[in-house]
């Protein structure tokens, strides 16, 4: 039965990794303006981008998703653009907001000394911010970037009702033909299950490449190399 | 070279600096001492405005700091600072830390840059470690690395707020070494200090400040030895 039905599936994987990853990678550039926005002294920068977490953090996504494809894309470009667009934009819009609260926090979290000790070696505010505060931040993004993404994935399903053909949309279609419910959805949920697994190896070797340690680990081995004052190990 | 005229500042309503005036010199070396919460790091920062002014002026060869008209990444040029906690930037290594400002503030191509980090690192006696990561350097060797940083901007000025206060007390040599050699090739330095021995021998001018105020001022040997004000007296007493 499920079997009979495995190219929708299969299509279902790729379009709700292909939603989850636009979603997410757009979360994250436009995360990162805004998240700026909320940590700026000026006002018309602050407001609005708090304003636009507030609101897509204040309302639930499906009802997001809704309004974007059925008002939103309509309005202005005078016709539907298809449920990718429309389902892209919103978790993309969506993601961000979340994104935009993990890199303000970030970006707090690095010791102010930091900020100053570039300030005061002439490096205007963007310099600094580019090449000493967000490198150190983006570390510390990691983990609940990784958060972010597997809550991404699971809630790109909402875009079903938007009639994507995502997977959540082929265990409907099979439930529907066969009017049966046990198997479909328990195929959905443990495929979503191996997508999630896939993604928490992926953070998790991202994580364990980016923590502890500044230090590469090749070089490291060449400072506690016939030096035994050179490396703190 | 350092014109301080009836400086004031104040965080919400609490007063750290209450009317500073104060001269410095080009190639002095100026200490300031004071019991904690005197406002002396205070002061230190408003010259090169790490705080905002709340009122007064502060002139760096004759511009005006705390002008709107001023770019004060151009006054910071001049000015390097050291800090106690070092804030060297822990994800690059000791040649990086030194060589970014010039690079990316200057314009320095790389290897010139990298040719100045070297020479600064051969001077505060850390070449070897050029590659190494912040992390693994002891804290006196952060230090060093931070006075090289500030010194590859090629300031005329330099600023010291408590550079030795955070590190283990064998450390505290090798960088008062680095200080007293950069004193003696004549850097303009304004450094707060609770190192009384390294104000006595390398201050030509040293401050003592209490309470938001310059309380006494003078030679060394003017301060150390012949203290006219109780208050200096009452703090040198508890610190010699």
């Amino acid at each position: 039965m499920i079997w009979n039905y495995k190219e929708l599936f299969i299509r279902g994987i790729w379009v709700t990794l292909a939603l989850t990853l636009v979603g997410y990678i757009g979360g994250i550039m436009l995360g990162l303006l805004i998240g700026l926005g909320k940590l700026s002294k000026k006002k018309w920068i602050y407001y609005p981008s708090k304003y636009y977490v507030d609101f897509f953090r204040g309302t639930p996504l499906l009802v997001q998703i809704l309004l974007i494809h059925l008002a939103v894309i309509p309005t202005i470009f005078g016709q539907s653009l298809g449920y990718f667009v429309s389902g892209a934009t919103a978790l993309m819009l969506n993601c961000a907001a979340y994104n935009a609260e993990i890199i303000r926090a970030g970006i707090q979290s690095i010791d102010k000394g930091q900020m100053e000790a570039a300030r005061s070696l002439g490096m205007p505010h963007k310099l600094a911010m580019r090449h000493i505060i967000l490198p150190q931040a983006l570390r510390r993004m990691i983990p609940p970037f990784g958060n972010e993404l597997i809550a991404l994935l699971k809630d790109s399903s909402l875009v079903t009702v938007i009639a994507a053909n995502d997977l959540l949309y082929a265990g409907k279609i099979v439930a529907g033909a066969y009017n049966r419910f046990w198997e479909p959805y328990i195929t959905v949920a443990v495929l979503y299950l191996f997508l999630t697994f896939l993604f928490t190896r992926v953070i998790a070797y991202t994580e364990k490449r980016f923590s502890n340690s500044y230090v590469p680990r090749q070089r490291r081995r060449m400072f506690t190399f016939g030096r035994p004052t050179g490396g703190s190990s | 070279m350092i014109k301080i005229e009836n400086l004031y500042k104040s965080f919400g309503d609490l007063e750290v600096l209450k009317g500073i005036d104060y001269e410095v010199k080009e190639k002095e070396v100026i200490c300031v001492i004071g019991p904690s919460g005197s406002g002396k790091s205070t002061f230190l920062r408003c010259i090169n405005l790490l705080e905002e002014i709340t009122a007064g002026s502060v002139y760096i060869d004759g511009v005006k700091v705390n002008d709107p008209n001023t770019d004060i990444n151009e006054v910071r040029k001049e000015v390097g600072m050291v800090f106690q906690q070092f804030n060297l930037f822990p994800h690059m290594n000791v040649l990086d830390n030194i060589t970014i400002s010039p690079r990316k503030v200057k314009g320095m191509n790389p290897t010139e840059a990298e040719e100045l980090a070297i020479q600064l690192l051969e001077k505060v006696g850390l070449k070897d470690k050029a590659k190494a990561y912040p992390e693994q350097l002891s804290g006196g060797q952060m230090q060093r690395v931070a006075i090289a940083r500030a010194l590859a901007m090629q300031p005329k000025i330099m600023l010291f707020d408590e550079p030795t206060s955070a590190l283990d007390p064998e450390m505290v040599k090798e960088v008062l070494d680095v200080m007293k050699q950069l004193a003696f090739e004549g850097m303009t330095m304004v450094v707060v200090t609770h190192e009384m021995g390294f104000a006595r021998e390398v201050g030509d001018r040293i401050i003592f400040m209490d309470q938001g105020y310059i309380v006494e001022e003078g030679t060394p040997e003017d301060i150390f030895v012949h203290a006219k004000n109780e208050r200096t007296k009452a703090f040198l007493s508890k610190v010699l």
